[in-house]
């Protein structure tokens, strides 16, 4: 995987999270859209923020900032909605803004750093050097994984979201 | 010839064409038992059994070949009354179908099949040898039907000789290598026969039909010419005429009959040539005649039927004018059917279409739906905003919405349609189902189908088998009485099983009756107590519906015992869950000793429903009408407590409560005022809500495969603002509920 990254220019979606950037491949974004209406779910994990109509289609929306455990940001005006193509499902990502689309030469990026480990280490698939800044590479398919989705799933069952709902 | 390629889409044809014979046989192998119309039928099974033999070899299925070849065998001798048609025969011919539907199955699917046809293939053998004793003489008698039923007789006589120089074989273009393997032949003084065949032109597989029947006469003979010829076959160049030279000694009648026993052919020729007739027909003098030989169908008849030759159209022999008066004959593809003229026209004008581009169909069309309500809003608004100077423009506009809206019902409305299908589709499995049923438990069991053309929605005709399956189940298992004890009882000895379906305003109802011993409602009720499902004095309390009810109750481990006492509950709870799944109701009506009804009401589809619209917290919720029983505006103080559990006293039963916004941990507290009685397996709870909203046809939504099944939701929708709203499944919503209501009303 980080070979292919490095092989060649790689066009990046990227957009700010808290108070990093980060970079998702253009072929995996369908659309961009401005925060609408999210219908809240019930008995779902904690990080999926609802579902919205995207043109008649009913779509999940994932919060990014709950799935990282980051803490839970305010929406604002450039608060915005990355529609993506995942493994044959739409989901809508959401994200602080979208910040630009960027061109990254393959040699700019340089292998996810030792001090990040374990399950998030295998979702990023590397750091991008730009200037002064890092854009970190995500790999949404494995963020957004159904395996790993039904894993938080169980977990969240077990964790008794039901027993609450009782 | 192995290297013979078959196009895809010809093995889908051959696969859903052996399918629908398969179905067919089926059919009237359970007529064939209980002995109406067997001539017709067994003609028609074997006419089955020989198309699908034909067309298996043809396309190198070498197995379903050999086992269709045993059962043509086992038929023969049946349809020539060597063999009678016994419980054993019919069930070694099931148990063949059964094996070849495997195969079928094996071969569609493009897998090896392990599936060992041995056994049953020893079976047919042994019904062979069993009566192979009885009259071995006839074995070499050609088939009756073919050799009677022909009208005018023709031998290789002068006469036929002359008059074969019109044959529409005539003017056939042969190659010199031909013509000279003709003559040779001819000088030897071998029997050359011209064959013509003319195939239901709209038949699907042209250059497969033709193959086979080029098979079949090589098997017969020495081939000297067909046209087209083989490799014209292979590059699917095959047209709806065959035509044939072939040295042989068979009989050409007999010939004629085979022939037309491979699917699609809609007339077989075969006359005698002598070299005279053969030459002659390439005179200049003559070629008249050859239009005929590119001519419709309908001509060639009349050429056949003037010219004293062998002519096996389907009509006039015995064996397929019989087979085409059965009933199973619609559901061979209307091309092998006689009435080739009307039904050829009916076949044109309808297409295959893909089930997922109907899906797809019907969601665009929920979109347009969607849209259309919001268009006719934004009307409104605009109406209110504009003023009167632009009314022009506005009406204009206001028209338009008004056509599209109609324009958007109609166009629902057909593509509900095009997803109906005849609810025959499913029950035509039944009968075999039953028979086997009835026969493994020593009842004789008459099962009765009604209403088989009533439509029903593809979707729901899929959920809706199993239920029904297991209502005939119960009613040939428990409900209906071994033959001594239903003549003990004065009844006759067989049971009668009905199944019907038919149509009631917005709903389809299916019935499933018997005529068996009926359900003891209260060993129900006993049964239900000993088992703690029940208090004893609710269930003497109980009326008769409710205490039916019970028996679709699953009991975690007591639905056997249930079902033990009462003779039902088999499958009951399967059935209650299934048919709530989609929106149905289901009623049932019993009599000890007399019988029982049971009958499931269901919607026309799935893809559109009726819902009530709630308010509750920070959410707005469908909830399908079949779960609602009655909605009431509650004060606070009419909810009691008891033991920490809501409940509220309706109509003199203690029903518990349930907070949506605390069923879905939704923290927005709300006012709930409003409270929704629901009916989950006969039991009624409360859901508690802030507010209702009417209700209103809602296009359902899957929730998608990323958030999977979440229990207490079925989908949802989009409301006419283009918000969201979710669709609640109320029985899995209380479902964890259950062990709580039972206990809440033994404490009742």
């Amino acid at each position: 995987m980080e070979q292919a990254v490095r092989a060649k220019e790689l066009q990046l979606v990227v957009f700010q999270l808290a108070n990093e950037t980060y970079g998702v491949d253009i072929a995996k974004v369908s659309e961009i859209r401005e925060l609408q209406k999210i219908t809240r779910v019930p008995r779902c994990p904690d990080f999926i923020e609802g579902i919205i109509n995207l043109r008649g289609r009913v779509i999940p929306v994932v919060d990014l900032r709950t799935r990282f455990g980051l803490p839970a940001g305010e929406r604002t005006a450039n608060t915005r909605i990355v529609v993506v193509e995942i493994g044959g499902h739409t989901i809508g990502v959401i994200v602080d803004e979208v910040l630009e689309v960027l061109s990254v030469a393959g040699d700019a990026v340089e292998p996810t750093p030792p001090v990040i480990t374990g399950l998030e280490a295998d979702y990023l698939l590397g750091v991008a050097k730009l200037d002064d800044r890092l854009v970190i590479l995500l790999e949404l398919d494995r963020v957004l994984s159904r395996n790993e989705q039904s894993a938080l799933m169980e977990g969240a069952y077990a964790n008794g979201a039901l027993d609450k709902a009782v | 010839m192995a290297s013979f390629e078959f196009s895809d889409e010809d093995l889908k044809v051959f696969f859903e064409e052996t399918e629908e014979l398969l179905q067919a046989m089926e059919d009237d192998l359970i007529g064939l038992e209980k002995g109406d119309e067997v001539e017709a039928r067994l003609a028609s099974i074997f006419r089955a059994a020989h198309t699908i033999k034909g067309s298996s070899a043809t396309v190198g299925f070498t197995a379903m070949a050999t086992l269709t070849h045993s059962m043509e065998n086992v038929l023969d001798r049946l349809r020539k009354g060597q063999t009678n048609v016994s419980t054993a025969i019919v069930n070694h011919l099931f148990t063949a179908m059964d094996v070849l539907r495997k195969l079928t199955a094996d071969a569609a699917a493009g897998r090896e099949s392990n599936e060992d046809t041995s056994p049953v293939l020893g079976l047919l053998e042994m019904d062979l040898e069993e009566d192979a004793s009885a009259a071995p003489a006839e074995a070499t008698v050609p088939p009756a039907g073919a050799a009677t039923a022909v009208a005018v007789t023709a031998a290789p006589s002068a006469e036929a000789v002359v008059v074969a120089a019109t044959p529409p074989w005539a003017g056939l273009d042969l190659d010199e290598f031909e013509k000279q393997a003709l003559q040779d032949g001819c000088a030897r003084g071998d029997t050359l026969l011209g064959v013509r065949v003319e195939f239901h032109p709209e038949a699907a597989m042209l250059s497969v039909r033709s193959y086979q029947v080029y098979l079949h006469l090589e098997e017969k003979g020495r081939l000297v010419a067909t046209r087209p010829t083989l490799s014209e076959m292979e590059q699917e160049k095959s047209g709806a005429v065959l035509t044939a030279f072939l040295f042989t000694l068979e009989d050409p009648k007999v010939l004629a009959g085979e022939i037309e026993n491979i699917g699609d052919v809609r007339l077989a020729l075969v006359e005698p040539v002598g070299p005279d007739g053969l030459f002659r027909a390439e005179s200049p003098v003559l070629t008249p005649s050859a239009p005929a030989a590119v001519s419709t169908a309908g001509t060639a008849v009349s050429v056949g039927a003037a010219t004293p030759a062998v002519v096996a159209a389907p009509r006039p022999t015995g064996v397929p004018a019989a087979r085409s008066e059965a009933p199973a004959a619609r559901s061979v593809p209307p091309a092998a059917s006689a009435e080739s003229g009307a039904s050829a026209k009916a076949g044109m004008r309808t297409v295959r279409v893909d089930v997922e581009l109907l899906d797809n169909l019907m969601n665009l069309v929920g979109e347009l739906v969607i849209d259309r309500t919001r268009l006719a809003q934004s009307m409104g608004l605009l109406d209110k905003a504009v003023d009167s100077q632009d009314s022009d423009v506005t009406r204009e506009l206001a028209e338009a919405t008004a056509h599209v809206g109609r324009i958007t019902t109609q166009l629902q409305e057909e593509i509900m349609r095009a997803r109906m299908l005849p609810v025959e589709t499913l029950f035509k499995k039944f009968p075999r189902m039953v028979r086997d049923l009835a026969q493994k438990c020593g009842k004789q069991v008459e099962l009765i189908i009604e209403g088989q053309d009533t439509e029903l929605d593809r979707g729901v005709i899929e959920e809706i088998g199993d239920p029904i399956m297991h209502l005939l189940r119960n009613s040939v298992d428990h409900g209906i009485e071994p033959p001594v004890a239903r003549a003990s009882a004065g009844k006759p000895p067989v049971g009668m099983v009905r199944l019907s379906a038919s149509h009631l305003e917005n709903h389809i109802l299916i019935t499933v009756e018997d005529d068996g011993k009926g359900i003891d409602v209260e060993g129900v009720k006993s049964a239900a107590v000993r088992k703690g499902l029940v208090a004893s004095e609710l269930a003497a309390r109980m009326s008769t519906q409710e205490a039916l009810q019970l028996i679709f109750v699953s009991g975690v481990s007591t639905a056997e015992k249930v079902s033990e006492v009462s003779g039902r509950g088999v499958g009951m709870d399967v059935v209650r869950r299934n048919v709530e799944k989609l929106n149905a109701s289901i009623e049932m009506d019993t009599t000890v000793g007399v019988g029982t009804r049971i009958t499931i009401k269901l919607p026309l589809t799935l893809a559109i429903i009726r819902a009530l619209m709630v308010q509750a917290g920070s959410g707005t919720y469908a909830i399908p009408m079949a779960s609602v029983v009655e909605t009431l505006i509650v004060a606070p103080e009419e909810l009691k407590t008891i033991h920490g559990a809501e409940v509220i006293v309706n109509r003199g039963q203690v029903l518990p409560v349930h907070r949506l916004t605390r069923l879905f941990a939704d923290t927005c507290g709300g006012d709930p005022r409003a409270l929704v009685i629901v009916s989950v397996g006969g039991r009624k709870s409360g859901l508690l809500v802030d507010k209702l909203l009417g209700d209103q046809e809602v296009v359902v939504k899957n929730l998608g495969l990323f958030l999977g099944s979440i229990p207490g939701l079925s989908g949802a929708t989009i409301l006419g603002g283009g918000e969201v709203a979710l669709i609640i499944d109320v029985q899995s919503l209380l479902s964890p509920h259950a062990a709580m209501t039972a206990r809440e009303e033994l404490i009742a």
